[in-house]
């Protein structure tokens, strides 16, 4: 019951803050924080729960970008189509990556990661007839819609919110659901030890590869978001190495394997690296390294994680149930 | 003819320079498994260096490397006994997930510094390439060439002739064996990570007037360096060694006879299929 009252409580509060603070660089922190959120939680399904450290989730956000800008310049599909096709797409693309790397484990599986990422960057830099090449792909308007009657102004940064929102709440829900299903406890097993989890009759396999899948789909659709709220995408700006970086980072630094811990890490290091770019323009990632060494040397579980440890300890009895909080 | 025997030229002269950074890394890898995602960035650092030990106190590239190695094996001890000691033992993955937060921290600290701006040496002497038989060296990669050679000739005979070479190695092959022959363990890895680190910073310094530096470089050279020491054997130092040429030649090779857009995709391809297929390396004497 107090579970339920927080949640709409914390719904209540994501849909009018935008209205409450209404200045437009606040707005944009907020969009920012929310697509960082999606993107921490869709790295965190596979990375956290699975333990499968992905240094390549930039392949979908790119994959999901392209596709809902191609599907909206070429055929015309409405980019919030785009955004679901995107994430389809990513999910395509996710299996034949999902076949090669999942061969290779721990630190190969991430440098594994790495290569196909730098090899899809390069595709796309290359193959000019569909990505336009390193020019990039632009939209310059977004179809008139109407929304309860009233057209919606995309000059104005509050549609663009509310879409961020939603799919951000969904990607807690998944994320929650995982955590409370079969598939997370097999995850979880197979990334203590995962010889152990196939013996006694886990199929890893399965498990990894809907771990991916769902990741992908994630990050795929802000992708997908990526596209349609700052209109250009292009080679650089969306399969680089430093965008899977910055989502490994904000889960480690939010709470591996939590629910809340993306979010938190999101809130925390995009608030801080976005005001510091705000006033030196460049350099804005330091904080995200120097919380990702201090994360790592003394709160692996990260800060979502450290809370929840330090609060199952002020109530002896319910002890920290990992994964499902 | 002589486009191949010039891009093999070429493919031999980047890769010298691509083993001194695959050298750097492996050693670093045999010691401690720390799989090191700053080592690009200790070549940006060192490229850095270079540049402005030059624009500001006039010294050629090529002499502050006398400056720039010693500095690089004490800033690299140091980072070793205060950043990374402490990770080492909470495995592989962790010490990964912890240098890639270094590698970002250090970039990022440099652009914040120096700005992004592309910014390259102009060597009086080098402007004009040399043409011994008709085929075309930059001499400042001829340059980087002969001296890549000979630090990688000293730092063999170092590691295969010294006591500490040996101990390092032995550490390398077997820790628990070494400290019981009364090898100081934590006192090899300091200087194994000094060696690292100044080895990727000597290669930095050597690349400057050849290649473009700006603070995020360490990010596809990072990659790079995976391909080399995985081809050939992650903590072999021979194998890194022909790794690193293999991979000079592949690109060479790749962008004159496949193509110019595609040859960085090669060097990739081949490293998912040797880690797949090989996992120890192409000459099978790397750990898996």
């Amino acid at each position: 019951m107090k579970q339920v009252l927080v949640l709409i409580l914390g719904l209540f509060l994501l849909a009018i803050v935008p209205l409450v603070f209404p200045s437009p660089f606040f707005v944009h922190l907020m969009i920012m924080v929310l697509m960082w959120t999606v993107l921490g939680a869709a790295w965190n399904i596979l990375g956290g729960f699975g333990g499968q450290v992905s240094f390549g989730h930039a392949t979908f956000l790119g994959v999901g970008a392209y596709t809902t800008m191609i599907l909206y310049l070429k055929l015309g599909i409405a980019p919030w189509f785009g955004i679901v096709a995107g994430g389809l797409v990513a999910v395509v693309i996710s299996l034949p990556i999902g076949f090669i790397c999942f061969r290779l484990r721990g630190p190969y599986f991430s440098l594994s990661t790495l290569a196909v990422a730098e090899i899809v960057r390069l595709v796309a830099l290359n193959w000019e007839s569909l990505t336009n090449g390193p020019v990039g792909l632009l939209i310059t308007t977004l179809p008139a819609i109407t929304f309860w009657g009233k057209p919606i102004n995309w000059e104005s940064k509050l549609p663009f919110y509310y879409i961020i929102a939603i799919i951000a709440v969904g990607a807690l829900a998944a994320t929650y659901i995982v955590a409370r299903t079969r598939i997370g406890a097999y995850l979880l097993a197979l990334r203590e030890d995962i010889e152990s989890a196939e013996s006694i009759g886990i199929n890893t396999v399965r498990a990894r590869v809907i771990a991916l899948g769902l990741s992908a789909f994630l990050a795929g659709a802000a992708g997908g978001f990526y596209a349609l709220y700052l209109r250009y995408v292009d080679p650089d700006a969306v399969f680089s190495i430093g965008l899977s970086v910055e989502m490994v980072f904000i889960a480690v630094v939010g709470g591996l394997a939590t629910v809340g811990g993306p979010l938190i890490g999101a809130v925390f290091l995009v608030t801080l690296g976005e005001t510091f770019r705000e006033h030196f323009l460049t350099g804005h990632l330091i904080f995200y390294g120097f919380f990702m060494m201090l994360a790592i040397r003394y709160m692996p579980d990260g800060f979502w994680g450290r809370f929840l440890f330090l609060v199952g300890k002020l109530r002896p009895g319910k002890g920290m149930n990992h994964g499902a909080s | 003819m002589e486009t191949l025997v010039q891009s093999i030229v070429s493919g031999i002269l980047t890769g010298s320079l691509y083993a001194m950074i695959g050298i750097g890394l492996t050693v670093i890898f045999g010691v401690m498994r720390i799989i090191n995602m700053a080592h690009g960035d200790m070549v940006m650092l060192g490229m850095y260096g270079a540049f402005w030990s030059f624009t500001l106190w006039k010294i050629d590239p090529f002499l502050s490397i006398i400056l720039w190695v010693p500095v690089s094996f004490l800033g690299g001890m140091l980072a070793y006994r205060f950043l990374l000691k402490k990770i080492v033992p909470a495995g592989e993955l962790n010490t990964l997930l912890y240098t890639a937060g270094l590698s970002l921290f250090v970039a990022n600290l440099a652009l914040f510094a120096w700005t992004g701006d592309y910014r390259t040496i102009k060597l009086d002497y080098a402007v004009m390439p040399l043409r011994p038989f008709g085929i075309a060296v930059p001499i400042s990669l001829a340059i980087a060439f002969g001296m890549a050679i000979g630090i990688t000739i000293a730092l063999y005979w170092f590691m295969m002739k010294t006591d500490t070479g040996r101990a390092i190695r032995a550490t390398s092959q077997e820790p628990m064996a070494a400290a019981l022959m009364g090898v100081n363990a934590s006192q090899m890895e300091m200087v194994t990570f000094g060696l690292g680190t100044a080895l990727a910073c000597g290669a930095g310094v050597l690349l400057v007037p050849s290649l473009y530096l700006y603070p995020t470089v360490g990010e596809i050279l990072v990659a790079k360096c995976f391909v080399i020491v995985v081809l050939g054997g992650l903590g072999s130092v021979p194998g890194a060694i022909a790794g690193g040429l293999l991979l000079g030649l592949v690109e060479s090779l790749g962008a004159v006879y496949v193509s110019v857009a595609y040859k960085d995709t090669i060097g990739f391809i081949i490293f998912l299929l040797v880690l797949l297929f090989r996992p120890s390396g192409l000459f099978g004497v790397g750990k898996s």
